[in-house]
């Protein structure tokens, strides 16, 4: 099997490296978002898996404890992944003050004992971390990050000592520049790796331990020279978070290519290394209080010109906005990040209420829209 | 509870409180709207985000729901909600009506001639669209958006059990310490901004005479609502319980607090007297979710039909509930932080609370999906039958009368009536 091939198998079946953790005796410990330091998981010793939703997933349950917000599917079938325990290989599970959607999770989740106590979940922590990256805000998120290490600690029965946070950082280092060497050949003119291809690449990333992923990536990048030329219209993708290949099948078989994009499970992932200051803990803190913003950063201006710049970076020709159902808060972004798109002279176009699971006239108006987008170019 | 001796009567006239509060905030209204017209500095910020703080600075604030309403009541949701979506803002309209006004720059249409730039916008963090849609319209205005974290909405640790029994005096052993320690600093923060700003000087004698007025308000509030919970049949119609929640905009001045007052002295006069909203009352309900008040017929065919009288809402609980924090140790800014971080308005278990103190046979939920949600859920584990109404309180296109009237019906019939007869 080539290196792509087994970054696929493990972006397809997202268990496979932790039920293999589990059965070497290791801990497995689920996270949700990129906002949760995966080198202090790293250097407890857990193996860190992100969770994601699964559009073909059903909510059944999930329904059950829905509260009166707007909701996104790629949440809620990972509620009901929870509570149909699909995700039973977890030990603990990290909950991050991060999107909305996301946080709730945390107060429905704490009903289930009560209302469902035949379903068993995880051990959840809830970490906390604020909107703004002030000062202020800085010394907030450190305090949080503090007690995040301490329950680790707990978890993990030994304390975390700075040559093994050093070299988790290491490690997530190597994979995030292996990715942006990734980001670079779609970049590239011509591209050699899809959008599709890409997202399975980077995605593994989240679901295997970093040091298989940074072998997989260096066995497939030693060939990169050789790499097909992909065809098509360079387009780059701001939207919504994408944990499935569904939009980008849509995009890469409407006569384009996706050469990068403003996305958690895309090349934002990995874009801001971590860069050692007073101690590794410190370089932790500071890396994810400064990362590429997500949608519920201040300022929305940050947003913006992440977008364009990165748009820029990709020498797209143009930028399609994505935006789920009931994700308002990337839905606003999106007029301001048109304007500005325009502004630098990059086309952009709208596809917005996007449901989860793309049915086949889903995808076929899908189709048409990138189509007429893309002749008009 | 009534004095059985005397004959209970029907209220017929609309709570006298009810016409104080409406001609306090018409007289408010017009006294604000001259103020910025003269050029007086203004803010603007979401509910319960930092209201207090501009109350003791004397610095006129105008609230993003009430002028959402205001914009509402002059019948110019849908012409802004065009605007907005115009500019590409489709989402999440009702509370974006204030920067659809901003963005049409028609003074000419616009309520109150629209609002002039304010000094500043409160950046809330009340959603993630919420600090958008702020930061948005400050960007529009030209104006510092001001970002704050926590809300009263905060995620938590889960509940403390019974928290509202904790939260007026006990507000530091609620609440984490490093958040309240964090909002302070900002709140301290956004005073020295607007001291550079203004060229006021903030008084904490003033802003301790404001908690001290929120408390008092706030402790008629719920010696009213008791008196309401436990009069049977229901001294007060929750029509007439919402029409007073206005003064909580008002909380912190003594105009507000003499109108709860006013409330509370007639609410007690009521029950002395045995004036009932509904003598025939046999069904309590309690309303979840915003009001349709203006739909007076299907509350009062439940009424004659079934003697149903709806007497609590999460509104007129949480003003008795919530609100009211002890300054400890000299520190008011502390205190008012408390209630910043924390209201517990979301939470299940105090929904509980409310319906059992109401006496209430069931729970009427409203905007409601097809599928129980988990508040409903939690009330029905605990005994509490709960009916969820689909509907959009902005739209009332989506009010099915005929679906909704069934529901109620059997509800009515197959749920609460045989839940009363077992108890």
């Amino acid at each position: 099997m080539t290196a792509f091939e087994t970054m696929k198998k493990h972006y397809q079946d997202r268990s496979l490296a932790a039920l293999e953790w589990k059965k070497n005796g290791g801990k497995v410990m689920g996270y949700i978002c990129n906002n949760v330091p995966e080198e202090m998981i790293m250097a407890a010793g857990f193996l860190p898996v992100r969770l994601s939703g699964d559009p073909w997933e059903g909510t059944e349950l999930a329904e059950g404890y829905r509260i009166p917000y707007p909701r996104v599917g790629f949440v809620e079938t990972m509620i009901n992944k929870l509570l149909t325990e699909k995700f039973d290989y977890l030990d603990y599970l990290v909950v991050p003050h991060s999107r909305d959607e996301v946080w709730r999770m945390w107060t429905q989740l704490h009903f289930v004992p009560e209302l469902d106590p035949q379903i068993r979940l995880p051990e959840m922590y809830f970490y906390d971390n604020l909107h703004t990256t002030f000062y202020t805000a800085s010394v907030y998120n450190r305090d949080r990050a503090l007690e995040l290490k301490a329950q680790l600690e707990k978890w993990s029965g030994k304390k975390m000592k700075d040559e093994d946070l050093a070299k988790a950082i290491d490690i997530t280092n190597e994979n995030r520049m292996l990715l942006k060497k990734v980001a670079a050949l779609r970049a590239a003119d011509p591209p050699r790796i899809s959008g599709r291809e890409a997202l399975q690449m980077i995605g593994s990333s989240m679901f295997m331990p970093k040091e298989a992923h940074n072998r997989l990536l260096k066995d497939f990048l030693k060939d990169a020279d050789s790499l097909p030329a992909k065809t098509g219209v360079r387009l780059f993708v701001e939207s919504s978070p994408l944990d499935n290949l569904q939009f980008y099948e849509v995009i890469e078989s409407s006569g384009a290519v996706v050469v990068g994009e403003d996305n958690c499970w895309g090349n934002r992932y990995s874009d801001t290394p971590i860069e050692m200051t007073v101690n590794p803990f410190e370089s932790i803190v500071d890396r994810y209080l400064k990362k590429s913003p997500c949608p519920r950063i201040f300022p929305l201006q940050k947003r913006i010109d992440y977008c364009v710049k990165n748009t820029v970076a990709s020498n797209a020709k143009a930028t399609l906005i994505h935006v789920y159902e009931g994700d308002n808060a990337q839905a606003w972004e999106a007029p301001d990040q048109i304007k500005a798109l325009k502004a630098a002279g990059m086309p952009a176009k709208r596809v917005k209420n996007q449901p989860y699971l793309l049915s086949d006239s889903d995808k076929d108006e899908l189709k048409t829209e990138i189509k007429e987008f893309i002749e008009a170019l | 509870m009534t004095d059985e001796k005397k004959p209970l009567q029907r209220s017929q006239k609309q709570l006298k409180s009810a016409t104080l509060i409406k001609a306090y905030q018409k007289e408010w209204w017009d006294r604000t709207q001259e103020r910025l017209r003269m050029g007086e500095p203004y803010a603007i910020c979401m509910a319960d985000d930092a209201e207090d703080i501009f109350t003791a600075f004397d610095i006129p604030v105008v609230v993003i729901p009430w002028w959402s309403a205001m914009i509402s009541a002059k019948r110019m949701s849908e012409y802004y909600g065009n605007v907005l979506s115009a500019h590409g803002y489709d989402m999440d309209q009702y509370t974006s009506l204030g920067l659809g006004v901003t963005l049409d720059h028609k003074p000419e249409i616009a309520p109150w001639g629209g609002l002039p730039k304010p000094l500043v916008i409160m950046g809330t963090t009340m959603s993630d669209v919420a600090l958008h849609i702020t930061s948005v319209w400050a960007r529009e205005f030209g104006c510092t958006c001001f970002a704050h974290e926590f809300n009263y909405n905060t995620p938590y640790k889960p509940y403390p059990h019974r928290w509202w029994e904790k939260i007026r005096n006990d507000w530091d052993q609620v609440i984490e310490p490093y958040k309240l320690d964090y909002k302070v600093q900002e709140l301290k923060d956004l005073i020295r901004f607007l001291e550079m700003q203004t060229g006021r000087e903030f008084s904490y004698a003033k802003l301790t005479e404001v908690m001290n007025l929120v408390n008092e308000q706030e402790d008629l509030w719920a010696k009213t609502r008791d008196l309401i919970a436990q009069s049977s049949p229901c001294a007060v119609t929750l029509p007439d319980q919402l029409s007073m929640y206005p003064a909580q905009w008002h909380r912190g001045t003594p105009q507000g607090r003499d109108i709860i007052k006013a409330f509370y002295e007639e609410t007690k006069e009521r029950v002395e007297n045995g004036v009932v909203a509904c003598p025939t009352e046999k069904i309590r309900l309690m309303w979840l979710g915003v009001g349709l008040w203006v739909n007076t017929a299907f509350f009062q065919y439940f009424e004659e039909k079934y003697g149903v009288t709806f007497v609590a809402s999460i509104y007129t609980s949480i003003a008795a509930d919530g609100y009211a924090r002890t300054i400890k140790n000299d520190d008011p800014l502390r205190a008012l932080a408390s209630r910043f971080t924390f209201l517990g308005v979301q939470e299940t278990e105090w929904l509980v609370h409310i319906a059992k103190e109401h006496h209430c046979d069931g729970v009427v939920g409203f905007e409601c999906g097809p599928q129980k949600q988990l508040w409903a859920r939690y009330l029905e584990k605990q005994g509490i039958p709960v009916c969820e109404l689909p509907g959009n309180n902005v739209d009332a296109r989506q009010w099915d009368d005929g679906k909704i009237r069934d529901l109620m019906t059997d509800f009515i019939e197959n749920r609460v009536l045989p839940n009363k007869k077992q108890n």
